[in-house]
């Protein structure tokens, strides 16, 4: 054990938190409300479309992170580069830093995910409950956020946990497109001195720290969203 | 800049890619009946009526579920070695393979435990009760009653995990495995990059093809078990 070299790196392993935070609420916010438009899309069973996203989802979910990312990162500056020149701007790609290839590749990651869970929680609600609503004259959006979404939310909370913090672990695949995150910083220190069992001993600390602090927001959320769960589920 | 991309060489490459299928589904097949087999026995433990038993079993799961798989293969392939020399144990020309199947036995075997422990649960305890008041011993009324509805419960997480299981196998390639994705970046290698966005492609079409012929099988096998079978959960 070195501990000079723990002294030295923990705190730049732990500088490098931001950006994997940043990746996971990112990809968490946009890719959940995507995931919440889908699965209203594939549930109103619109023609084309419904198909057209049921084989995105089922591509993103049979497809290791890893091989997502990868393609995001080749395939995102070229089509960047030919928009930007159709529409007359010269983007420099190279300014574009590689977390915005990783957040989008885990955005769509998220989005197709998170659509199952939500399809999954909206059919649970009682088909009654949409019935009520019209019957005391609620329009359809009002229905929707008013009784479906609170039920649905309650019961897709528990799923939503576990892929929050999945989401977590997975961004320390940004690695491998470039992305100086927490699994980046720790094996670039511990290359120069072979110090890789501290390195990772830290790393894993940081993301079971890391893991712990969510699961137990998540409990607590789900603990706050139980009043909407009296027994509606059919 | 220019991009050139040759979209007409990527079934040529599925092909090539292939060959690296029988190490991946080599690695798959011991991992998962390595994960099952540690799988079973924390869940006895997280069973247990002893209080230490049960933590360190429920402490190991939630430890698994917080490690991200990427770093656990560090930890085993580039940490362990360096913990062992100190011993007096050389593992480090060991094959990468046994690096890989022994992060994804562990990763997964949290899993696996988690299923088992739901589904154990999931049997109504008048099943056992019945079992013993016709005179069976606590293992027969396991192996003939319990069993086989909890394994019925199990069989749609089980194909699951095996399909989770199956697409971390990709971060093979991550130590130098050859698997599919090891292969398709040995190829993208051999050409000097020129064809990089094309193998990752053609490796994607991979492995969605073999999650979605898993994602059928498992559907096929709960529907062959179950039918005729009486739900009986409680």
């Amino acid at each position: 054990m070195d501990f000079g070299f723990i002294l030295e790196a923990f705190p730049q392993i732990l500088a490098a938190i931001p950006i994997t935070l940043l990746m996971v609420f990112a990809s968490a916010i946009i890719g959940w409300i995507l995931g919440l438009i889908i699965a209203l899309v594939r549930k109103g069973k619109a023609p084309v479309i419904s198909q057209i996203l049921a084989v995105f989802v089922s591509f993103m979910r049979s497809v290791p992170s890893v091989i997502v990312l990868y393609i995001a990162y080749y395939v995102m500056p070229a089509v960047i580069f030919s928009y930007g020149q159709n529409i007359g701007w010269n983007v420099d790609i190279n300014l574009i830093p590689p977390v915005v290839y990783a957040i989008f590749a885990l955005t769509l990651g998220q989005a197709a995910y998170s659509s199952e869970v939500f399809r999954a929680a909206i059919s649970a609600v009682d088909e009654g409950q949409m019935e009520a609503a019209y019957s005391i004259g609620m329009t359809k959006t009002q229905a929707l956020f008013r009784i479906i979404f609170p039920q649905a939310f309650a019961t897709a909370m528990p799923n939503l946990g576990g892929l929050f913090v999945g989401l977590v672990k997975e961004t320390s695949l940004a690695y491998y497109v470039g992305v100086y995150e927490i699994t980046a910083i720790a094996n670039l220190l511990s290359i120069p001195k072979l110090n890789f069992i501290e390195a990772y001993v830290m790393t894993t600390i940081i993301y079971e720290v890391l893991s712990f602090i969510f699961n137990k927001i998540f409990r607590a959320g789900e603990n706050r969203l139980k009043r909407f769960r009296a027994n509606a589920t059919a | 800049m220019n991009y050139t991309y040759d979209f007409a060489s990527i079934p040529g490459l599925i092909i090539k890619i292939f060959q690296a299928f029988p190490l991946t589904m080599g690695i798959l097949l011991i991992s998962l009946v390595i994960s099952l087999a540690i799988g079973a026995l924390v869940t006895v433990g997280a069973l247990s009526k002893n209080h230490i038993v049960q933590a360190i079993s429920k402490g190991y799961i939630s430890f698994m579920r917080g490690i991200p798989t990427l770093v656990l293969i560090f930890l085993l392939y580039l940490g362990l070695p360096q913990v062992l020399k100190d011993f007096g144990i050389d593992i480090g020309g060991w094959n990468k393979a046994i690096f890989i199947i022994a992060t994804l036995s562990l990763n997964t075997s949290a899993n696996m435990a988690e299923m088992m422990r739901a589904s154990y649960l999931a049997v109504d305890k008048g099943q056992r009760e019945a079992a013993y008041s016709v005179g069976m011993k606590p293992f027969t009324a396991f192996r003939r009653i319990i069993f086989p509805q909890a394994f019925g419960i199990a069989i749609p997480t089980l194909g699951n995990n095996i399909i989770l299981l199956f697409k971390e196998t990709s971060l093979g390639f991550t130590i130098g495995v050859i698997d599919i994705l090891g292969k398709a970046r040995a190829i993208s290698a051999a050409s000097f990059g020129a064809n990089k966005l094309e193998v990752y492609i053609a490796s994607a079409v991979i492995y969605w093809i073999i999650c979605v012929v898993l994602e059928q099988g498992s559907k096929y096998v709960e529907k062959m078990y179950t039918r005729g079978r009486k739900k009986a959960t409680s």
